[in-house]
């Protein structure tokens, strides 16, 4: 299936960032679920939903990203459940829409470069997608501070 | 042909023979005049050297064919324990068990085994005397068959079956259940030629009726013909032979044990864990729908869960000696090393833990161990000194209590000097400088601070500090407590409490605010009611004084962080573990349940009062507030 050079990419959209996780990180899409907080751990964590029996760490895609808080009237979003440092453990990302599958060549990727309104160190790459830019994110890079150890 | 999937089994089977050999070597050490011990050490031996035989190690083999040796000497001359004998048989055993652990990992060459080996011939020599020194001979797998001892027993395995010769010896082990297996034809060496066929015969030294020996032959699977004493017995086909092996309840035999790999333990609890949960929301689906038929089906499914539940975690539940039996072995060489008297006893060994906590239980308590005989126990003379035996003693005691097992590690030795800790802690700024003197709460946070204790700072338990930390982070993690008593010239004591079992637990299921939280019920005493109750303040701290005792409160609202006031009264739920007591002050109790505890990856900053979380009835997790944690 997977040609070489042929990145699978899951487009979504966090605030008025359209940004992309590799597909191969992503081990689920879910609904928003509630999430029961966890005392101490910081804002961007929105807390610890149930995936079928077992418990994820979600953390909130808005403020990981800087982006505005969703207005009250948005949908209720949706859950990216990713694999964090090389699969080890599991961590859900909300997001407020999933965009799109893609399959891209890897040229077609431009190396990380600096987009305004986001930290250069969170960008794996930038695509584009009907015309619009969009950020590759590392979301090891995003993510992995978050967890304690 | 390729045995490792034996090697498990054999590794598992070598380590408990071996531990046995130090038990025997412990007790005849004590009393060396008497030979049953001997005996026994044979036996193990003889086994681990059969089955390493069959595996192909042979160093495993040769070690103990030598070993095997002596001891036949020593057992056949009824001779007393010396301290030479007993050394030289501690160094075979350990040579033994470093051989097993290596050969199983493919590792066997990296042994050098021939000081030992030397050693042990020279003491077979000279046991035997001159005139019976005749060299010893090549590693024999079994001894040669004694022409017409017992009945002879032809085996005839199926033609397709895989590993026939892990078949062949499984039907040896088992028949060795029956009695005594001599004569092997071919020898046991040979089942792991590719030559192989699976035909092979073995006398069998035992007055079971053919059938039982045809039974339990069979028993050990893909055997196509048993013929007993030349009585040729012929299995219609797999369903004759599946009923001749099957009915294992006709015949009972006293404690049948199978191996069960723990990883399999390990899922059948993940998977009553999901039915619990799932139980729990057909309940409150059930309690809805007010519909008699859906109650009844609601409730007998709770019931078999419930049965389940408590099977699965009795098949789990494992005697504390599995991890105790090692460390009589452990605290004679230490003392030995040491040049101090130690009697040492171990109490309660049948007490039984999940196995899962059981196996993180090793090392804290040989770190304790290791301080009791190091720091603790006095050498000889300064117990003369001090009108003491000369002899210290060291107790290892499991005691069940309530929904938890207290371990206690306790020797009567020097004890611990206060003045000594409190000055250097002083200093160090680790308790109020005007501090008079330490409880035995406070020397243990001291101690229990990673590298608190330096050698020329408190020379009289120096070191202490080292184990400790490790064993109080080890035993915290696993929902547990320790508790420290120390008198100076008596002795000192440590108390680990765990709970029984970490996969389910009953709990008290608290609200704060519009928040639930679980506290599991092995560490509250009992429930009082903030508001009516007067309090107090002691040592800066709210309390309440509850059956003459102060009670340290811990207003959970405000501690998680959560908005708004409480209500004027609410519950005060009262955990005790050991000594200590704390009051923990919830908005509401909204019941008790079975929980099931899961992990979860704290985020950074998580307060650490946490020890897992569960889903609640609803789906919705809620987490676990740790005792320890609050206490």
């Amino acid at each position: 299936m997977s040609d070489a050079g042929v990145v699978r990419l899951l487009v979504f959209r966090v605030g008025n960032l359209v940004c992309a996780a590799e597909a191969e990180r992503v081990r689920e899409i879910l609904p928003r679920l509630a999430p029961t907080r966890i005392p101490g751990a910081p804002p961007v964590v929105a807390g610890l939903v149930n995936v079928r029996g077992t418990l994820v760490t979600v953390v909130e895609g808005w403020r990981a990203l800087r982006q505005p808080e969703p207005p009250g009237d948005a949908g209720p979003g949706t859950t990216v459940v990713l694999e964090v440092g090389r699969g080890k453990k599991v961590l859900g990302f909300t997001v407020d829409e999933v965009v799109d599958l893609l399959s891209v060549g890897g040229e077609t990727l431009e190396r990380r470069q600096a987009l305004p309104g986001i930290d250069p160190t969170l960008v794996r790459a930038v695509g584009r997608r009907a015309g619009q830019l969009f950020v590759v994110l590392d979301t090891d890079a995003l993510l992995t501070p978050i967890l304690s150890s | 042909m390729d045995l490792s999937q034996y090697a498990e089994l054999f590794l598992a089977e070598s380590r408990e023979h071996l531990s046995a050999c130090n038990q025997l070597l412990l007790e005849w050490e004590r009393t060396p005049a008497n030979p049953a011990p001997v005996g026994g050490l044979f036996r193990a031996v003889h086994t681990v050297k059969g089955m390493a035989a069959t595996m192909g190690y042979a160093r495993v083999t040769d070690i103990a064919h030598r070993t095997e040796n002596l001891l036949d000497l020593l057992r056949r001359g009824s001779r007393p324990a010396t301290d030479e004998l007993l050394q030289l048989l501690f160094r075979a055993r350990d040579a033994l068990e470093t051989a097993v652990e290596l050969s199983v990992v493919g590792r066997e060459d990296e042994l050098d085994v021939a000081e030992v080996v030397a050693d042990l011939e020279g003491a077979a020599a000279h046991l035997a005397g001159p005139a019976r020194s005749a060299p010893v001979a090549a590693p024999a797998v079994e001894p040669a068959a004694a022409p017409g001892g017992g009945r002879l027993v032809q085996v005839t395995l199926r033609a397709e079956a895989p590993l026939k010769g892990g078949r062949a010896l499984l039907v040896l082990k088992r028949a060795q259940g029956l009695g005594a297996v001599q004569g092997v034809t071919p020898p046991q060496a040979a089942f792991e030629s590719d030559d192989f066929d699976g035909r092979f015969s073995f006398r069998l030294d035992s007055s079971a009726a053919a059938a039982e020996i045809e039974r339990v032959a069979r028993g050990a699977g893909d055997v196509e013909h048993v013929s007993v004493g030349g009585e040729e017995r012929r299995a219609a086909g797999p369903r004759a032979a599946a009923a001749a092996g099957a009915p294992p309840e006709a015949t009972p035999e006293k404690g049948r044990h199978i191996r069960v790999d723990l990883r399999r333990l390990d899922e059948l609890m993940d998977l009553i864990g999901e039915l619990v949960t799932v139980r729990g929301r057909l309940n409150e689906l059930a309690a809805a729908r007010r519909d008699p038929a859906v109650d009844d089906v609601a409730i007998q499914i709770s019931r078999l869960s419930a049965d389940l539940q408590a099977g699965i975690i009795q098949a789990r539940m494992t005697p504390v000696w599995q991890v105790f039996d090692r460390f009589p072995r452990l605290v004679r060489d230490l003392a030995r090393e040491l040049d101090k008297q130690v009697t040492f006893r171990v109490e309660g060994k049948e007490i039984e833990l999940d196995r899962a906590i059981l196996d993180e239980l090793g090392d804290p308590l040989l770190h304790l161990l290791r301080n009791a005989v190091d720091h603790g126990i006095e050498t000889p003379a300064e117990r003369r000194r001090r009108g003491k035996q000369p002899e210290g003693e060291i107790v290892l005691a499991a005691v069940r209590e309530r929904a938890s097992v207290a371990i206690s590690v306790s020797d009567d030795g020097r004890g611990i000097d206060r003045a000594r800790i409190l000055d250097r802690a002083r200093r160090e700024g680790l308790v109020d400088p005007h501090a008079e003197a330490l409880s035995d709460d406070q020397l243990l946070r001291v101690l229990a601070r990673p590298g608190f204790s330096t050698a020329d700072a408190v020379t009289s338990v120096s070191g202490r500090g080292v184990g400790i930390d490790v064993a109080v982070t080890r035993i915290r993690a696993l929902g547990g407590s320790i508790d420290i008593r120390s008198e100076v010239g008596k002795g000192t004591s440590f108390v680990l409490r765990l709970p029984v079992t970490l996969a389910i637990v009953r709990a008290l299921i608290a609200g704060v605010g519009r928040e639930r939280y679980a506290l599991p019920l092995t560490y509250v005493a009992e429930t009082v009611e903030f508001g009516v109750q007067p309090t107090t303040i002691v040592e800066g701290r709210e309390a309440i004084v509850l059956h003459d005792r102060v009670v340290p409160l811990v207003h959970l609202r405000r501690m998680l962080g959560v908005s708004g006031d409480a209500p004027p009264r609410c519950p005060i739920i009262v955990l005790e573990m050991g000594e200590r007591r704390s009051g923990i002050v919830v908005d509401g109790m909204l019941g008790q349940q079975e929980i099931v505890v899961k992990g979860f990856d704290p985020p950074q900053g998580t307060l650490p009062v946490f020890s897992g979380a569960t889903i609640m009835g609803d789906g919705i997790p809620a987490l676990i507030l740790d005792a320890g944690g609050l206490v």
